[in-house]
């Protein structure tokens, strides 16, 4: 709240040079008439202080963002679109202006002198300023703020925030064009398999009853859901991590924590070691050769043993009080 | 010459009858080490029930025996959620309690005089024996090991994938469902391989055991029907499986509507749907082959399976539509979020919340596992040699249950059986081959016929004909080196056991530098206070983890509790907790309640307080009230959560922050206080409390108590009568008072 003094004075001075010409009223239709036409507007300093100027009769949710590559917001530019939507479907639904609501975007770019008077240190914000005039005038004219602190929103859940601060006017629901593009392709996704397969039934049906497919998907999914794949896609977790030292850390520490790699080389190592112990259980005693089989199971054997003990020493990591351990990875 | 001891060694177990008097002492043995495990935590503190929910089961058991078993069915309970109370009866399973009582008065005629708490506590530890004999069972239907049904007994037995769940103290309603949700696979099994409508009747009847037990039996109610068609997709399709699932479907299903918390769900709910589909599925499957078998054609046969099809998309169609349509109630939310875990986040924060909703990371696997978990696909890739019926439901088990227990920590408990049954294949396996005293003959390469194996379809590496192993040297390194690994196993249990799973957690337990141990029972302190020193029907507030221990240590009625039933009346308790004393003391008049409880562990450094979970209860406050509640304010406009100096006003304004730290800087010297739980010096002046006072505080300060202040005698309101109390002058009020307000509260 320190940057409110000085954002309403910016305000009350721009607003004031403005307005002296113009009434609220007028503003209002000027800026539908531009909405009508583009939604939401593009706004620049002098526009912004216009819109947001004192007497003010109408609602205006105004975006604070910075597309530009620079400076590499990521959220900004994901919300563009759903905030157009949310803009163009609302103007487009209410075109006789019964709600009063304005919908602007002002670009770090077109307005560096709004974003240092509001103090701003990150993109993208939502500002509802409601009106401080008119039959819907509030007590508090201070812009309401809306913090993206659950990362990027859909238009519809934008379109309730805004709509449960604008109580008994019109709300015009969101509208998503139909994707057409995606029809067509899954259209023809779908027709092309179907076909694809009838062609190619006679070659399927051996893969689809070999025991060999299904003994391989089983144990990869087996392989994937143990050693907690299924965490990295509901947490999102990250690939790797620095260690602070330039180096990399391939193990996230602390015993609830993992790292996509982290997950990998589990995998990986407990792949392994089933595959040690498929040879051992099924090859070894199918060798009919005495001596490569002598070989091949004490091959096997030792590498059993060393990989395990290696998982061990990867587990004290994890877990610090962990007392086992097995000879070479003491 | 050395085969001359090991051939009376292999003697002594020749004999049929020895053999199974042996299995039969090892089978005991096992049993009694499973039950032994399990007593850790009796041993260490006392006979003591644990954690949160076992203490409401307690209390509903302690119900069911002194009121008898159908007021137990009627139960209304008024002294949770005041001022709403709960259908008890109809809105728990009652599986547990009744077994419970059951046994206490089996004792009782056995003129055995034996406490409920005993039993209650022993419950699990006993039960965990019987578990380790089923998971026997289910694997001897398996394999013709000898061997593997015994590993997997033991593995059963000791796995802290299952004692996790199970030890001494811990009376939850997974006690006894692990065992009977192994023992109705087993029974499965035995219908489906006999065809046997006897074995398909037991089944059904631990299944409706199962279903009056723990809300887990859905995951059998989704396994058996997946089983059946993935067994019909492999053209399987046998009178043997139909007479099997029929039997267990008809029969399971009208058991399981019998408890009244289940009621039409059966026939409702979509989880449900796969077992009817599948029912429906097969009689139509049954009368094709009917008619099949009167009227042999060859085109005919084709037209029966796109007809068979046919109706099954139809079905599935239909059942899509439904449950559009809202006549079958959508997938339940702590079912849905096991498919699409994002969903619960976004829309249920009170499942979120909970820690057991959280995925698994890949410790928690081997923590709980050991080496089963790579041993596991092993024993599943077994079971692709034979392929038999069983052995593509261990298929089926094992994949679907490694999802689950992915996706959340708790359901870890369904997977453990079917890890332990794959991991005995697979040992056993190897240890057959590898302790074998017979060495083949060394030049019988092509002597066996292999073109008759390899016109089977198989798998490719077992298409060789088996020969045995040569050398006593490899059979050396693996008989040493699995035995080092079952070693590790049994110590990797033993002290996962012993440090994870073995504290109550109503009491903690600390070393001292000394090495002693220092008992923390600040908990039962202070439920042993309110049960003394308040009213009989004293409303107590807390956050709803608290409300089950309330409800059964201070015998005191709760606002919330862990039966979370009614998702907005925690979110009114969490409001008033995060909400300024101005808004919070209305809720509370409102709710008459009399005492506010809260657990803070900053002068201790214990973790699991009210102050970490703070942000839960005001998102879940914010999701039915998000003009009022707002998490953001909770973060500085750095985005960090703090609690010293720096914290946001609305943070230190909270009910929440006020009753932690209330009074706690004058522990320390001036300037000095410190939370030692999240490291942050406080402010030098610690914050006022005017609606409350405090009441009790425990020894280390992990609960506190405060007294909702009755209305002012003098009409004034709580802030102004606060700060007349502490000497401050009015510097406004004089000025500006209204007319005299008649009260009404």
């Amino acid at each position: 709240m320190r940057w409110l003094p000085a954002f309403l004075s910016v305000s009350l001075l721009a607003g004031g040079s403005l307005a002296a010409k113009k009434t609220s009223e007028e503003r209002f239709k000027s800026f539908h008439s531009k909405s009508l036409s583009s939604a939401p507007l593009k706004l620049s300093d002098a526009s912004y202080r216009d819109l947001t100027s004192a007497p003010r009769d109408y609602t205006a949710a105004i975006v604070l963002t910075a597309m530009d590559a620079r400076f590499g917001c990521q959220l900004c530019r994901e919300f563009a679109p759903e905030w157009e939507l949310l803009a163009k479907s609302w103007t487009k639904g209410d075109r006789a202006a019964e709600s009063r609501l304005l919908f602007g975007t002002l670009d770090f770019l077109d307005g560096r002198d709004i974003f240092m008077s509001l103090g701003l240190q990150t993109a993208p914000i939502l500002l509802l300023f409601p009106p401080n005039a008119g039959p819907h005038a509030v007590a508090s004219a201070d812009p309401i703020r809306y913090d993206f602190t659950n990362g990027p929103q859909t238009a519809e859940f934008v379109h309730g925030w805004i709509a449960r601060h604008l109580p008994d006017r019109p709300h015009p629901p969101v509208k998503r064009p139909i994707n057409w593009i995606r029809w067509i392709s899954t259209f023809v996704i779908v027709s092309g398999s179907l076909t694809a397969s009838y062609v190619a039934w006679p070659y399927i049906i051996p893969i689809l009853q070999s025991r060999n497919v299904w003994s391989a998907i089983t144990l990869i999914s087996i392989l994937l859901f143990t050693s907690g794949h299924m965490y990295n896609h509901i947490r999102k977790v990250p690939y790797v991590a620095s260690d602070g030292k330039g180096g990399i850390s391939y193990f996230a520490g602390g015993f609830q924590n993992q790292y996509g790699l982290e997950t990998q080389i589990i995998a990986g190592i407990y792949g392994f070691l089933s595959l040690a112990g498929i040879s051992l259980a099924i090859k070894v005693p199918r060798t009919a050769n005495a001596n490569a089989q002598t070989v091949l199971a004490l091959v096997w054997g030792v590498l059993l043993f060393v990989i395990y003990s290696f998982l061990i020493s990867i587990f004290r990591v994890k877990n610090a009080g962990y007392p086992l351990s097995l000879p070479p990875f003491m | 010459m050395s085969a001359d001891p090991l051939d009376t060694l292999a003697t002594i177990g020749k004999g049929k009858s020895t053999r199974s008097a042996l299995r039969v002492v090892i089978l005991a043995l096992i049993a009694a080490a499973s039950i032994a495990s399990r007593l850790f935590s009796v041993i260490r503190f006392e006979s003591i029930i644990h954690e949160f929910d076992p203490w409401f089961n307690f209390r509903a058991t302690k119900y069911l025996v002194a009121n008898g078993f159908y007021s137990f069915w009627d139960w209304f309970d008024d002294r949770t959620w005041h001022p709403l109370g709960r259908v008890t009866g109809g809105t728990l399973y009652p599986g547990l309690m009744v077994t419970s009582g059951a046994i206490w008065h089996a004792l009782r005629a056995l003129t055995i005089p034996v406490d409920i708490r005993n039993v209650c506590v022993l419950l699990a530890p006993a039960f965990s024996g019987l578990t380790a004999i089923a998971a026997y069972l289910l694997t001897n239907e398996m394999t013709t090991s000898n061997s593997a049904g015994l590993l997997a007994a033991l593995f059963m037995g000791i796995a802290p994938g299952y004692i996790s769940r199970s030890v001494a103290g811990s009376y939850d309603n997974e006690a006894i469902a692990i065992f009977l949700l192994v023992f109705t696979f087993f029974l499965w099994i035995k219908a489906l391989k006999q065809g046997s409508m006897l074995w398909g009747a037991l089944c059904a009847l631990f299944y409706g055991y199962m279903v009056a037990s723990w809300g887990g039996y859905a995951f059998i109610t989704c396994l058996l029907p997946l089983h059946s068609f993935v067994l019909i997709c492999m053209g399987r399709y046998s009178t043997r499986l139909y007479v099997a699932y029929t039997t267990w479907y008809a029969l399971g299903t009208l058991a399981s509507m019998q408890i009244p918390f289940v009621g039409f769900l059966p026939v409702k709910t979509s989880e449900h749907m796969p077992a009817l589909g599948i029912f429906g599925f097969l009689q139509l499957l049954a009368f094709l082959d009917y008619v099949r078998s009167a009227i042999p054609s060859r085109q005919f046969q084709s037209f029966l399976w796109i007809f068979a099809g046919g109706i099954f998309t139809i079905g599935l169609a239909g059942l899509v539509v439904a449950t559009s349509a809202g006549i079958i109630a959508p997938w339940s939310g702590r079912f849905y979020s096991l498919w699409d875990t994002g969903y619960a986040k976004i829309h249920i924060p009170i499942i979120a919340s909970v820690s057991e909703h959280q995925p698994t990371a890949w410790p928690a696997f081997f923590f709980d596992l050991n080496m089963l978990v790579f041993l596991f696909p092993v024993g599943v890739y077994l079971c692709f040699q034979e392929l038999a019926d069983e052995h593509v439901f261990i298929i089926v088990y094992a994949v679907f249950g490694s999802y689950f227990a992915g996706v959340m920590v708790r359901l870890m408990l369904t997977l453990t059986p079917v890890v332990c049954v794959a991991a005995a294949i697979a040992i056993s396996t190897l240890l057959d081959t590898y302790l074998d005293t017979k060495t083949p003959p060394e030049d019988q390469q092509s002597a066996e016929g292999s073109e008759k194996k390899s016109a089977k379809p198989g798998l490719k590496s077992a298409s060789k004909p088996v020969v045995g192993v040569y050398s006593i040297w490899s059979k050396g390194l693996m008989v040493g080196s699995f035995s080092i690994y079952l070693l590790i196993f049994v110590l990797h249990c033993t002290w996962v056991t012993s440090n994870a799973y073995s504290s109550p957690s109503v009491v903690l337990a600390s070393r001292m530098p000394d090495g002693s141990q220092h008992i923390i029972d600040d908990y039962r302190e202070a439920y042993q206070w309110l049960r003394q020193n308040t009213k009989e029907d004293a409303k107590i507030m807390s956050w709803w983890d608290y409300g089950y221990q309330i409800g059964g240590m201070a015998d005191r009625p709760t606002l919330v509790d862990n039966n979370t039933w009614n998702n907005t009346h925690i979110a009114t308790v969490g409001k008033a907790m995060s909400s300024r004393e101005e808004v919070s003391y209305p809720i509370m008049r409102q709710h008459e309640v009399d005492y506010v409880l809260v657990v803070f562990g900053g002068l201790l450094g214990y973790s699991g307080d009210d102050i970490n979970k703070f942000l839960w209860m005001v998102r879940i406050a914010e999701g039915i009230w998000p003009d009022e509640v707002n998490e953001r304010s909770f973060f500085t406009p750095r985005g960090e959560y703090r609690v010293d100096g720096e914290a946001t006003e609305t943070m230190k304004n909270s009910l929440m922050y006020k009753m932690s730290y209330y009074n706690f800087n004058n522990l320390f010297p001036p300037g000095q206080a410190v939370d030692r739980m999240r490291q942050a010096r406080l402010p030098e002046v610690g914050p006022t409390l005017s609606t409350m006072e405090e009441a009790f505080t425990s020894e280390n300060w992990i609960i506190r108590i405060y007294k909702v202040k009755d209305l002012d005698n003098l009409g004034r309101d709580h802030i102004s009568a606060a700060a007349f109390d502490r000497g401050q002058k009015k510097r406004k009020a004089t000025k500006k008072r209204g007319p005299r307000v008649l009260r009404v509260e």
